[in-house]
């Protein structure tokens, strides 16, 4: 069965081309809000330091031309919108989008790697093949394409969600409401429904909504008859969200958008042939032939190349596993952060630090402490205050950085405490240890002092 | 259209069970908080009334202080008449003690650092110490000074007034000597910055009582420039660098490798550091549990109540642990000697237990108490997720 869906089932092109549309335009208004809220400079060229991805610390901006890399990306959303150049504008778009994310992970999201994800599906899915410059130049299209390739989107977007529900499941979420008590407590200035938000029972009914939304809307999307209900539900939860939270930033215009993936290939049509007249209303203005905007000659199925479909497999191989690599650590997942990122876990914590380093010189025992605005911008401090591998990585930059100073036998301590979801805050970092003798890796970090509590669940 | 009534209906009678179901915990938990309000003040557990604080901050601690301040600050300025027009013994140790009055009176003021008193820079040219004693010199010699330039910040305000006072001289007789004669320019210095700091204090008393306070009270949203957040970025800021860092920190050498006794506060007059501290603390504690400046009987809405509220349930409070490490603190500061520079080059250890208590009601302000009121101290402009 299998088998014959991954040869025989076929579906029409059109979901993927508006897939492509939507998500070129995402990108390209939320590149430039990028740019003009300031961010390039404040978080990419100004910092004097970056923390490094494990395995990427060759990743660096490049000062002004940093720039460079957002005028290639916005050129190449373009290129995507219009199905230009497709192949090149994704392929270009994938690896400079994700450049730029490895730069320094304080800036770290899940949306962004949300974002790299599917740029990444796209590079080898034919969504330009249809309804595209490309298309009327190669006087070309196609009529079906397989349907695994719109469903690795749909499978894609499901795990988000489905990941996103399960990690929800746990004491802190469900039991205690946390950390949307705190969060919705300290909303009381939203118009309306301000003053509600300090009641336990609303915090309770989020909570516990926003898990079984993350779990259940997969399927309720999947199933044609509750599709209508489930948009609905998706259109109330993201606009939800971007009320409550709003530096969430485009996230829930991409999850809103990205739904309709799971739509009728009749909608698609529907919204292809909007955008059909609209360009030939366009074309006629601009003295078009009508004829240059129809391709000519159809050629029916796409055949994908025999390398896709295991690329594929072994993606979601990976996406399926990665969540759980928080299995092979001891300790509280929250607090020791080893296995958190890059498995949907989304809005779980609210973790504050306070983290300030001793140098000591081994030898005279003198010691002194770190002004660490002298050297992290406010954004990387607050980061790094309560993420043990940036703990560790400004520790080692601290020491190089004191030793060519001419500091000679220098130890590195830390002086660190973290709250977690609302917990009296407790000792993190062991201040005995010397972390300029700790290397990073993907093995445990014994340093960390363990949770003095316990939080149950997935 | 019959779908999307459906869809409401359900949404609507989920929303209704719940809060049935829910409004018996929260009346229990009400009863049971109700019981343990010790407080007269009137606080259910479901409102806070946040203008209500903004106004007891601005009209009972910020503007009494301000107007105490500048009172004082006038008898000063008369003294310092008296004293340059007739240099002796007898008025030396009236300005000191009205020096004195005035520098207590400080402690109160410097953590309102909102509107024009930031953009003034009103803390750094009141209070930034060591005093630059190079350049008060240079000033006084060529007597060609502006003392609105960032360089002169550590020539004037306290710190000058510090050295002006108690440094120019072994013996009083020898500080006489220099004012008695005029043309070494001292008096006129003492005047000048006197002045100065009389401008600067008209100018910020002035804001209170003009509509800033108004549109201080009013602003009561949780946003980066609303008055609360910034109010509780001052307090914090002021704690952990005017308070901690400056007044004991950097004398005891915590951020240097060795103690530096010379950059302790009011380092000329020598034994006065340790009263200022404690003053220090003590506006402090009344800023926290909020007591009125005027009258300590009278107490008003505070962060210690504003705690209360979002922790409801909690049995062991944190106001209640904040309030136990500030005693912790005055407790150590209470065994210093009267002079912290004495303090450090006979005994640094004590003076680093002093700050290691210190440090510890830092993290509960920075991380307990700003995660609990979800105040986020360092505005970065960034998405999350």
């Amino acid at each position: 069965m299998l088998k014959s869906y991954l040869n025989k089932s076929k579906i029409h092109p059109a979901p993927l081309a508006v897939f492509r549309i939507l998500y070129g335009s995402l990108m390209l208004i939320a590149l430039i809000r990028f740019w003009v809220n300031g961010w390039i400079h404040t978080l990419y060229i100004e910092p004097e330091f970056h923390f490094k991805y494990y395995g990427f610390s060759w990743v660096t901006d490049f000062g002004n031309y940093t720039y460079l890399l957002y005028v290639i990306c916005i050129i190449a959303s373009f290129g995507i919108i219009l199905g230009y150049r497709y192949r090149l504008s994704i392929f270009l778009f994938f690896i400079l989008f994700t450049y730029t994310e490895l730069i320094d992970k304080t800036t770290y999201l899940n949306h962004y790697y949300f974002t790299s994800c599917i740029a990444f599906l796209l590079c080898f899915l034919p969504a330009a093949h249809y309804f595209s410059l490309d298309v009327l130049k190669k006087k070309k299209t196609i009529e079906a394409i397989p349907s695994w390739m719109v469903d690795s989107i749909k499978l894609f977007l499901c795990i988000v969600y489905f990941y996103a529900g399960i990690a929800k499941i746990n004491s802190d979420w469900l039991i205690e409401a946390q950390p949307l008590s705190i969060w919705l407590t300290s909303k009381y200035d939203i118009p309306l429904i301000g003053s509600l938000l300090k009641y336990k029972w609303i915090h309770f009914t989020a909570s516990w909504s926003g898990m079984l939304y993350d779990v259940f809307i997969p399927f309720f999307l999947l199933y044609p008859k509750t599709r209508k209900i489930a948009f609905l539900f998706v259109l109330l939860f993201h606009i939800m969200t971007k009320i409550f939270f709003p530096s969430i930033g485009m996230f829930p215009y991409i999850m809103i958008l990205g739904a309709t993936i799971f739509f009728d290939v009749k909608w698609h049509k529907n919204i292809l042939r909007h955008l059909h007249d609209l360009g030939l209303k366009l074309s006629q203005k601009l003295n078009f032939l009508e004829s240059k905007l129809t391709p000519k000659k159809a050629i029916g199925l796409f055949e994908p190349k025999k390398y896709i479909l295991p690329v594929f497999l072994i993606f979601f191989f990976i996406q399926l596993l990665l969540p759980f690599r928080y299995f092979a650590y001891p300790g509280e997942l929250f607090w020791n952060e080893q296995g958190y990122r890059f498995s949907w876990r989304v809005m779980l914590m609210e973790k504050k630090g306070y983290t300030t380093f001793k140098i000591k010189d081994s030898i005279s025992q003198k010691t002194f402490y770190v002004d660490n605005t002298d050297f992290l911008t406010p954004f990387q401090e607050r980061q790094m205050s309560f993420q043990p591998d940036f703990i560790l990585e400004y520790a080692h930059y601290l020491a190089d950085n004191f030793e060519n100073q001419g500091h000679e036998n220098i130890q590195v301590f830390s002086d660190s405490f973290v709250a977690l979801n609302g917990r009296p805050s407790q000792r993190f970092i062991d201040p005995s240890t010397d972390l300029s003798r700790e290397i990073e890796s993907f093995k445990h970090k014994k340093w960390v002092l363990p949770l003095e509590d316990e939080i149950y669940g997935l | 259209m019959k779908k999307l009534i459906y869809f409401k209906l359900v949404i609507l009678s989920l929303i209704f069970q719940r809060c049935s179901g829910d409004l018996d915990t929260i009346e229990i938990i009400e009863k049971i908080d109700q019981s343990n309000v010790s407080d007269n003040i009137s606080q259910s557990t479901n409102e806070f009334d946040r203008s209500s604080m903004l106004s007891f901050w601005a009209d009972s601690i910020i503007l009494p202080s301000m107007i105490s301040f500048e009172e004082e600050l006038n008898v000063f300025n008369e003294n310092v008449s008296n004293f340059t027009a007739n240099p002796n013994t007898n008025n030396l140790a009236l300005l000191r003690e009205q020096w004195l009055i005035i520098y207590k009176n400080w402690q109160y003021v410097e953590m309102f650092d909102l509107g024009i008193a930031e953009e003034i820079y009103f803390k750094n040219r009141m209070n930034i110490f060591p005093a630059n004693v190079q350049r008060i010199e240079r000033n006084i010699n060529n007597l060609e000074f502006n003392l609105d330039e960032p360089a002169n910040f550590a020539a004037q305000g306290f710190t000058a007034l510090d050295y002006l006072l108690f440094g120019i001289g072994q013996e009083d007789d020898a500080i006489l000597t220099k004012y008695s004669n005029t043309s070494f320019n001292y008096g006129e210095y003492l005047i000048q910055v006197t002045a100065k700091m009389q401008e600067l204090t008209v100018l910020v008393k002035a804001q209170w009582e003009g509509n800033y306070r108004d549109s201080f009270v009013q602003s009561t949203d949780n946003t980066a420039t609303s008055s609360i957040n910034m109010m509780l970025n001052d307090f914090v800021y002021y704690f952990e660098k005017g308070y901690r860092a400056n007044k004991f920190g950097i004398p005891a050498g915590v951020f240097s490798g060795g103690p530096l006794p010379n950059t302790i506060e009011a380092y000329h007059g020598k034994k006065y550091s340790k009263i200022l501290s404690l003053e220090a603390t003590s506006a402090i504690e009344n800023f926290f549990n909020g007591v009125a400046y005027n009258d300590p009987e009278t107490m008003g809405l505070s962060i210690k109540d504003y705690l209360d509220f979002v922790e409801s349930s909690s049995a062991e409070r944190l106001s209640e642990r904040i309030n136990e490490k500030l005693q912790g603190g005055r407790i150590k500061i209470n065994e210093l000697n009267t002079s912290f520079s004495k303090q450090i080059e006979d005994n640094n250890t004590l003076m680093l237990l002093t700050y290691d208590a210190i440090q510890s009601t830092v993290v509960l302000f920075k991380v307990d108490m700003l995660q609990k009121l979800n105040v986020s101290v360092d505005y970065a402009d960034a998405d999350g997720d």
